[in-house]
């Protein structure tokens, strides 16, 4: 399991072998990881995961079985969550329908004791952060569901927390919108330099968000890296194939040295990288290739560093930016490829039928255990 | 029969036919063009009987206002005000009414204190098996009856009663509940809570949880997110709870009846007791007519206070989210 680089200065968020279990269901196991302050990390996997059990842990909303919370240097995982320093937005947003968009904000701020004095000014200056400036007296269905965003933000901030949690606010909307929020949300977590954990399914979300990436599956940590290095050199098969559009080319390993593999897929040799020096020769693997690293190559075309196979175009799609090809692969057993072509406009579009070579460099070819 | 379908000789099958035949008759009886009225057919019954419910208070009120000629025991020919003078002025009907009141409001306040998070739980446990439970102990009680109830509670509250042997057995001295004011407000209580658990698990199931969650994290200790977020989020509910446990209170007969011993009446009694052991139809009518005006009136400043939207007409439609 990754673990996260330690940093210099005291982490805001502390998480040590956080497990729980519901019934028979291990929701999250052993989960831990640190947290810089000021940092944006977004948790990544699909739904039953234990991304939202995991996230609602820290928030305080269930108790974990074992380990330990701290937030800002403090062990709060027995703590009620209105005694943490945490603003959360929810997916269903969560805002008080009989509450102008003010009197949202302004909860937090009553509940937590804050002085009556500036309160109106610190709710003013918090709506204008999030750009709702002089829509405070609106109710929630007299706004839009950008603006409801917004005031579910400022809610989640106002009282300057410790932490502040995403858990999938943006899942529910259209993708222009979302895709808006999702630069909002990064400029407002810049501006305000509060730590984050968001919670989601969606990888571009991840990627476009975060500066740190944890990747969970069945209640496990898979990979704790940045955006770039979690679809650069994910750490498993999974995390390959969550991230991404990945082609896996079920094999047995030739040979393993240094780093450089070389797989046999139904008889075809295929030199690739693989990270996992306990791999013995002979053993099941999965090369798994991304379709945009995968290319169609004219005839004796190939470099000296790229594997070469051919294949038959089974089916074309045009979106634009790209061709997206499914293929079929006979000697590699006949298994499906996926290949985008990301220059459309300068390549000649290969009809269904058609006898291709398809080529990929032997480093873009990522070796696993099966 | 089943050979019939297949029968093409007469052209279509019988059953299709049939159906043509019926068609044919719904044509007659209501023809397409008043399709839009259909709507407002399906509300006609209900509008028949609420409407018939409001005509029976005009031969009601025609007789209230008909003294008893004490020489014939008939009610009089002309129109007088004697039967309302009476319940002015004698002092055991202001003290029946008070009672009455009294009790709408005892027993609502406490009904809708026990129901409230009777129904949270039952909306917002995560165990099938606890809302089962809850969903029966609810149900239960509607299938004994409000009499059989009654003297089930003077069984536990009377002399030899369940409460004084528990009483007895703990070295206390016996109480006398049976036959009391108190005796009557605990079984009406009873009898009133799962109409107002009812009414309430709906305006409870449509506050989503998220809410509640949100504002704990927000720093609202339970109380606080009680008193600030669900209370005004599930108002429309405990309106409409509460005026349906006063009204039904304000009405009963049978707990004052069974459980007050005699001592007790509800203004339902004494319209009883003029009916029938009077033999005053026009008092009687001239109570019931008092007891439609207090409920209405009661019923009419919730409303005016809360405003119509209260009840979720208005209100119901605002996005919650």
């Amino acid at each position: 399991m990754a673990q996260a680089t330690t940093a210099a200065a005291e982490p805001m968020v502390r998480l040590e072998r956080v497990s729980k279990r519901f019934g028979a269901t291990l929701a999250v196991e052993t989960a831990s990881f640190d947290l810089e302050p000021g940092s944006f990390l977004t948790i990544l996997g699909p739904s039953g995961c234990g991304k939202t059990t995991l996230l609602r842990m820290i928030a305080g909303f269930i108790r974990p079985d074992g380990g330990s919370i701290v937030l800002n240097g403090r062990p709060v995982a027995a703590d009620p969550p209105w005694r943490r320093s945490i603003g959360m937005v929810f997916q269903k947003l969560a805002l008080f329908p009989h509450m102008t968009a003010a009197q949202n904000v302004a909860y937090p701020l009553k509940m937590r004791g804050f002085p009556r004095q500036g309160m109106a000014e610190r709710v003013e200056r918090y709506l204008s952060i999030v750009r709702l400036g002089g829509l405070g007296g609106r109710r929630p269905h007299e706004l839009s569901g950008g603006q409801q965003q917004r005031v579910a933000i400022a809610r989640a901030l106002v009282f300057e927390p410790d932490l502040l949690l995403l858990d999938e606010p943006l899942a529910a909307l259209d993708r222009k919108l979302r895709e808006d929020m999702q630069l909002e949300f990064r400029r407002i977590q810049r501006e305000l330099g509060v730590t984050t954990i968001n919670v989601t399914h969606d990888q571009r979300e991840a990627l476009v968000m975060s500066d740190r990436i944890l990747v969970m599956e069945g209640g496990r940590i898979q990979q704790a890296a940045n955006p770039v290095d979690t679809y650069a050199r994910p750490a498993n098969r999974f995390v390959a194939g969550f991230l991404g559009v990945t082609n896996f080319l079920p094999g047995r390993l030739a040979s393993l040295a240094e780093g450089r593999a070389v797989v046999e897929v139904e008889g075809t040799r295929l030199e690739g990288l693989c990270a996992d020096p306990s791999l013995a020769p002979g053993a099941a693997v999965a090369a798994a290739v991304r379709a945009e690293r995968v290319r169609i190559a004219g005839t004796g075309e190939t470099a000296p560093d790229e594997s070469d196979v051919e294949g038959e175009v089974v089916e074309v799609v045009f979106e634009g930016d790209r061709f997206v090809y499914e293929l079929r692969m006979p000697s590699l057993g006949g298994i499906p490829l996926r290949l985008f072509d990301l220059d459309p406009l300068a390549h000649p579009r290969h009809a269904p039928g058609e006898r291709v070579t398809v080529a990929w460099r032997h480093r873009d070819l990522m070796v696993f255990p099966a | 029969m089943a050979s019939t379908i297949h029968d093409k000789g007469a052209g279509r099958p019988v059953g299709l036919r049939l159906l043509d035949l019926l068609e044919a008759a719904r044509e007659l009886l209501w023809p397409a063009r008043m399709a839009p009225l259909t709507p407002w057919l399906f509300l006609l019954p209900a509008v028949l009987l609420t409407g018939l419910l409001a005509a029976g208070l005009i031969p009601l009120l025609d007789a209230s206002l008909r003294p008893l000629d004490r020489a014939t025991f008939r009610l009089a020919e002309d129109y007088a005000l004697g039967n309302y003078a009476t319940l002015a002025t004698r002092p055991v009907y202001g003290v029946i009414a008070l009672r009455t009141l009294m009790a709408g409001l005892i027993v609502t306040a406490a009904t809708l204190a026990l129901a409230f998070p009777y129904a949270w739980m039952m909306v917002r446990t995560q165990h099938a098996w606890l809302r089962k439970l809850l969903l029966v102990s609810l149900f239960l009680p509607f299938f004994i009856g409000q009499v059989v109830r009654a003297y089930g509670w003077l069984i536990i509250l009377g002399k030899q009663g369940l409460l004084n042997a528990l009483l007895d057995g703990l070295g206390l001295p016996p109480s006398s509940l049976a036959f009391t004011y108190t005796a009557v407000l605990i079984g009406l209580v009873q009898y009133m809570l799962p109409f107002a658990v009812l009414m309430l698990a709906p305006a409870l199931t449509a506050v989503p949880v998220e809410v509640e969650l949100a504002s704990a994290s927000l720093g609202a200790r339970p109380f606080a997110t009680f008193r600030h977020i669900l209370l005004p989020m599930a108002r429309p509910g405990i309106v409409a709870a509460g005026i349906v446990v006063f009204t039904l209170t304000l009405t009963d007969f049978a707990m004052p009846e069974i459980m007050g011993g005699g001592g007790n009446d509800f203004i339902a009694s004494a319209v009883y007791d003029a009916f029938f052991q009077l033999g005053d139809a026009g008092l009687g009518a001239a109570l019931g007519i008092g007891l439609t005006l207090v409920g209405s009136a009661v019923v009419g400043v919730i409303l005016a206070f809360f405003g119509l939207g209260t009840l979720g007409y208005v209100e119901g439609r605002e996005e919650r989210s």
